[in-house]
């Protein structure tokens, strides 16, 4: 469970103060699949960094897994992110230099796991994403579709309790997008709770809730879409 | 300590994508650690060799020559009148005429062997004519034997080639002579100077050296008991600690007055003679210590630069990684190690590189062999030098925010 | 188009000022050793007399003991002794030739408020003059009837004629030198040679000396030996005239030989010296005489120091190091303008655009980093001058040729620094940079 209630977020430069997120109320239960949209500026990023302990807030409290991480340190934060949460990135965030499974290797390093779990954790999510027979790739040598399948097999490789995504597809034609987007639904199903940012309203539809922000607030939520948001799509 | 935290693996798989930048870091370090190592050894090499004790009392003592030109001029009694004088000055300790100085690099040498004939195996060693006042004026300890009576003394006039009958020697010298025998076994024996002239070793002293310093039998020393007769004559004085530089323009002047058929000249203290002596030495420490710090900055700062502009690159990497679940310390932990894989390469071939020069230094210029354990302090010099460059960079790495992920550049 | 790239050139300098102040800093660094230590041997290994060098032979005589050689593994001595020197000088084969001693003697001036002073001599022959140009300010040296007359006349050096004679043209005049009246017969020019190669005995670069003397007045007037002398085997007698009959060495000779054929001559003329010596008892070793002309006899006698050379070693690969870091820094520069790169080869810009581009900003930097350097060699001069005192004041001035070189090897060494660099930056493919990354 994922529980924020009255988070603010306030960005500073000497000269402007912007409200990124004010008194921000969301909870997201167990095996969810949240969509989160709104126009951009709306504070959509600034939400999924908050969730995924990417950063700090300054009001409020936030509650992951029944733990209240307002206050940790950021040792414990990177363990929380590590053993937690699983990121999907829009443009991938692979690393260039290192083939599929070092990069999928990355975090599982971070978790301490020894070689041969790491060689069995890779070769598995790689294997469940369709790119076992690309282990020895690069990144540069893989479609975009591919790319985000290996960011995935990374993110579902230290088996995550929560999985989330900014604007997944927003870096992939329809076909690939839909591909990966089955990927996510496959792995809801398997029970791992989906936060994803999104400005694409077909790509919303699809997840079990929405949610639509707007000025650094959840102004609305359910499964039905907003007339206004359809438009803006 | 789990060892997954120690991505050497996928560092150096990520390394080899970009070997130019690695390679360069890597030769930079080895050909420093090369030149570093063989300086520092040459360096300690030439401290070593300006450390040497001369054996006499460097620090209150001066000579000086004087020279005369006047058509009556007199050696031998304006010797004695001098050394009257000088010896009378208040001040001076004691004062002595002899022919050549220790360091100052000129000087006479004979050959000496223990039995007459030509052709035998002798031994070369530098000659200072003295009195019996020497060893009180030099300071040198005489160790066995006696020293020379005012009645050994004799006068040498320009061109002689006969020798007096006794001779002092230094305990090196008479352990090259008898090698097989403990250093008092000269005492007493008969020596002979260029090939066949008889001289029985009066006495052994503890140490006085040669005057050039480099000379390999810089202790291979005699002393004579003799005063020369020659125009130019040098005389050399010990004042009282603390008094030399008050009494060197006194007699310089008292001695200048005395007798206007000379002049007096080449006043200098045996300190300053000693510096001369050994000013290249000293000169190439001082440019060989300054060309290594420099270097070692320029090392230093041209990791700090590339690991900078690596860290400026990665920017997202990092922030991806952090997403990961990176903490800090597995930030910087990843640039250090990575430096310390590309500086291992380099010290390894600054090793090979490092004892390279020296066997040409060897070759070309004679200098001594490297010690064997000068690579690997070197070796771990610069892997300091490297982990200590890339500390700023690698911190500054880790400060990069992890939110860096979801931002679009 | 130049002005353009040279306008770009500054720009990218200056958004990387620290950068840009590494790679020049490291270059200038680089730049300045290697000039400074360039110019020190450049100065010791000079030829001090181009244009005739390879006719001036030094002479060797191989006198020494049946025992051991001089210097091993079997080189002869290199000075003569008194009996060579004046026997060789009594057949003068060559076209030219001088011995020659160094020797000392005090000089009285003639006002009473002159103090008398230690002027150091040498004894030659009137040859001495013409073999080595020695520059005159006023008169001329000696000549062949002076010699063998032993006729008190002396050739005086520029600061000598300062200090006896207010500066002025002193010939005819008499100058007291050990206590006897000489006439000066010439007054010398500056005469600064480093090195100074026709007596390298006593180390390369001491200065000309302050009189000049016919040779044989040794004899006459016993003057002091002064340089080295080394004997292996005692005078035989007492005082100075057995001293200059034995086997002594303290002499040198030069010999002027214009073709080989004179050279040949000239050996062989030796060769039958040393037999008919041989004839008399002396040269107990085997034949065994040399000829080297300047620079030969400058190897031989290891005029330039050994460690002057280890510190340009030293100083080559301390250039090797800043050049690595600048290449290094280039990289990592240009890698970080790729999108720039990818925007203007998307605009239009040829790979040759590019590459000039580059490398102009490049010599930029090179060209910085060469004044720089130049001003940092000033400085290592200057230091060199302090750490080794005065004898090296003749070894440690920049000429225009080493200027030029500071330059030239720092934009040859920065160009080809920036080589690879640019080559890899030209190479970014025109659309690889534009997508978002």
């Amino acid at each position: 469970m994922l529980k924020m209630t009255d988070v603010k977020k306030v960005f500073r430069t000497e000269l402007v103060e912007t409200h990124a997120l004010r008194d921000f109320n969301l909870q997201v239960n167990e095996g969810d699949f949240v969509a989160v949209t709104g126009p951009s500026g709306s504070g959509k990023t600034t939400f999924l960094n908050i969730a995924g302990l990417l950063e700090t807030f300054e009001g409020g409290q936030y509650e992951l897994d029944g733990q209240d991480v307002s206050n940790l340190n950021d040792k414990a934060r990177s363990q929380l992110r590590n053993e937690k949460i699983g990121f999907i990135f829009q443009s991938f965030n692979l690393i260039p230099d290192l083939n599929l499974f070092d990069n999928v290797d990355v975090p599982l390093r971070y978790r301490g796991f020894n070689s041969a779990e790491r060689k069995k954790r890779i070769e598995e999510s790689l294997e469940m994403v369709g790119l076992a027979n690309r282990m020895k790739h690069l990144p540069s040598q893989l479609s975009g579709g591919q790319q985000q399948r290996a960011a995935i097999a990374r993110a579902l490789a230290g088996q995550p309790r929560f999985l989330l995504a900014d604007e997944p597809t927003g870096n992939l034609d329809t076909k690939m997008a839909l591909s990966v987007l089955e990927l996510l639904k496959t792995i809801n199903d398997f029970g791992t709770t989906i936060v994803m940012v999104t400005h694409d309203q077909h790509l919303a539809e699809q997840a079990k809730r929405n949610i639509y922000v707007r000025d650094g607030k959840v102004s609305e939520s359910g499964e039905v879409v907003s007339l206004e948001n359809a438009v803006n799509a | 300590m789990n060892s997954s935290k120690w991505e050497i693996g996928p560092i150096f798989r990520a390394l080899m994508r970009n070997k130019v930048g690695a390679v360069l870091i890597a030769i930079q370090i080895a050909v420093t650690m090369t030149i570093v190592v063989n300086s520092i050894f040459i360096i300690l090499e030439r401290a070593e060799l300006m450390k040497r004790d001369s054996g006499i009392d460097e620090a209150n003592s001066f000579y000086l020559t004087t020279t005369g030109f006047a058509t009556d001029f007199n050696a031998q009694s304006t010797t004695t009148e001098d050394l009257e004088a000088i010896r009378n000055t208040p001040g001076v300790l004691d004062a002595i005429q002899i022919n050549a100085i220790p360091t100052s690099g000129s000087g006479w040498s004979m050959s000496f062997q223990t039995e007459a004939g030509e052709g035998l195996e002798d031994e070369g060693a530098a000659v200072y004519m003295i009195d019996e006042n020497g060893l009180n004026t030099l300071d040198i300890e005489l160790i066995a034997g006696e020293n020379f009576t005012p009645s050994d003394i004799r006068w040498r006039a320009p061109g002689s080639p006969d020798w007096p009958e006794t001779v002092i020697i230094t305990k090196a010298l008479s352990e090259s002579l008898f090698p097989d025998e403990n250093w008092q076994f000269a005492l007493g024996k008969t020596i002979f100077i260029s090939s066949n002239q008889p001289m029985i070793v009066k006495g052994i002293v503890d140490k006085i050296q040669a005057p050039w310093v480099g000379w390999s039998d810089l202790e291979h020393t005699v002393l004579v008991p003799e005063k020369t007769l020659f125009n130019s004559n040098r005389y050399f004085i010990r004042a009282e600690p603390g008094q030399r530089d008050a009494i060197m323009p006194e007699i310089e002047e008292m001695l200048a007055s005395s007798n206007k058929g000379r002049i007096i000249r080449g006043m200098r203290t045996v300190e300053e003679t000693r510096e001369r002596s050994y000013r290249s030495d000293a000169a190439m420490i001082k440019i060989l210590s300054t060309v290594m710090v420099i270097l070692t900055i320029v090392t230093g700062l041209g990791i700090v630069g590339l690991a900078s502009f690596s860290v400026n690159r990665r920017k997202k990497q990092i922030g991806t990684r952090r997403a990961l679940g990176a903490s800090q310390s597995a930030i910087v932990r990843y640039f250090m190690l990575e430096n310390f894989l590309i500086s291992t390469v380099g010290v390894v071939l600054g090793a090979g590189l490092t004892i390279g020069l020296n066997v040409l230094l060897v070759n070309m210029f004679s200098l001594p062999a490297l010690d064997w354990y000068f690579v690997p302090a070197g070796m771990l010099v610069l892997w300091l030098v490297g982990q200590i460059a890339v500390f700023g960079p690698a911190k500054k790495a880790a400060n990069i925010p992890p939110a860096m992920a979801t931002r679009t550049v | 188009m130049f002005a353009y790239y040279l306008r770009l050139a500054f720009k990218s300098i200056k958004r990387n000022p620290i950068l840009s102040a590494l790679m020049i800093t490291a270059i200038a660094l680089g730049i300045g050793a290697s000039m400074t230590t360039i110019t020190v041997n450049y100065l010791m290994s000079a030829n001090p007399i181009p244009h005739k060098s390879e006719q001036l032979f030094y002479v060797q005589l191989d006198s020494w003991s049946p025992h051991e050689p001089a210097n091993e593994p079997n080189e002869p001595p290199d000075q003569i002794t008194w009996t060579d020197a004046t026997n060789l000088m009594q057949n003068k084969t060559a076209f030219r030739q001088t011995a020659m001693a160094s020797s000392g003697g005090v000089v009285e001036p003639e006002g009473q408020d002159q103090k008398p002073f230690m002027a150091s001599i040498r004894l030659a022959f009137s040859d001495f003059f013409p073999m080595f140009d020695v520059p005159f300010l006023y008169g001329s040296g000696w000549n062949a009837e002076s010699d063998d007359k032993r006729e008190l006349v002396a050739v005086i050096s520029k600061a000598t004629n300062d200090k006896v004679f207010g500066g002025g043209n002193s010939v005819g005049k008499t100058i007291r030198v050990v206590g006897e009246n000489f006439r000066v017969i010439g007054v010398l020019d500056e005469w600064v040679l480093a090195p100074r190669f026709y007596d390298v005995t006593t180390g390369a670069f001491n200065e000309t000396e302050e009189i000049f003397m016919p040779f044989y007045l040794k004899q006459d007037l016993e003057l002091t030996n002064g340089g080295n002398t080394n004997c292996w085997k005692s005078p035989e007698g007492e005082g100075f005239q057995a001293f200059l009959q034995s086997e002594c060495v303290n002499y040198q000779m030069w010999a002027e030989l214009p073709t080989d054929a004179d050279k040949a001559e000239f050996m062989d003329f030796l060769n039958s010296y040393v037999m008919e010596q041989k004839a008399l008892g002396r040269f107990p070793r085997e034949l065994n005489n040399r000829l080297s002309d300047v620079m030969e006899w400058m190897e031989i006698e290891e005029v330039v120091a050994d460690d002057a050379q280890i510190m340009m070693w030293l100083s080559f690969m301390f250039l090797l190091v800043c050049l690595l870091n600048t290449i290094g820094l280039l990289l990592a520069k240009f890698t970080g303008k790729a999108s720039e790169i990818g925007l203007r080869r998307a605009v239009g810009a040829s790979r040759t655009d590019l590459f000039i581009q580059h490398l102009v900003e490049t010599a930029c930097i090179g060209i910085a980093g060469g004044l720089l350097g130049l001003g940092l060699a000033f400085l290592g001069l200057e230091g060199i001058k302090t750490l080794y005192g005065e004898f090296v004041q003749n070894l440690v001035g920049l000429d225009v040729t080493m200027v030029i070189s500071a330059l030239l090897l720092a934009l040859v060494s920065s160009i080809l620094a920036g080589m690879y660099p640019t080559w890899r930056a030209c190479n970014i493919a025109p659309a690889s940079q534009l997508k978002s990354q």
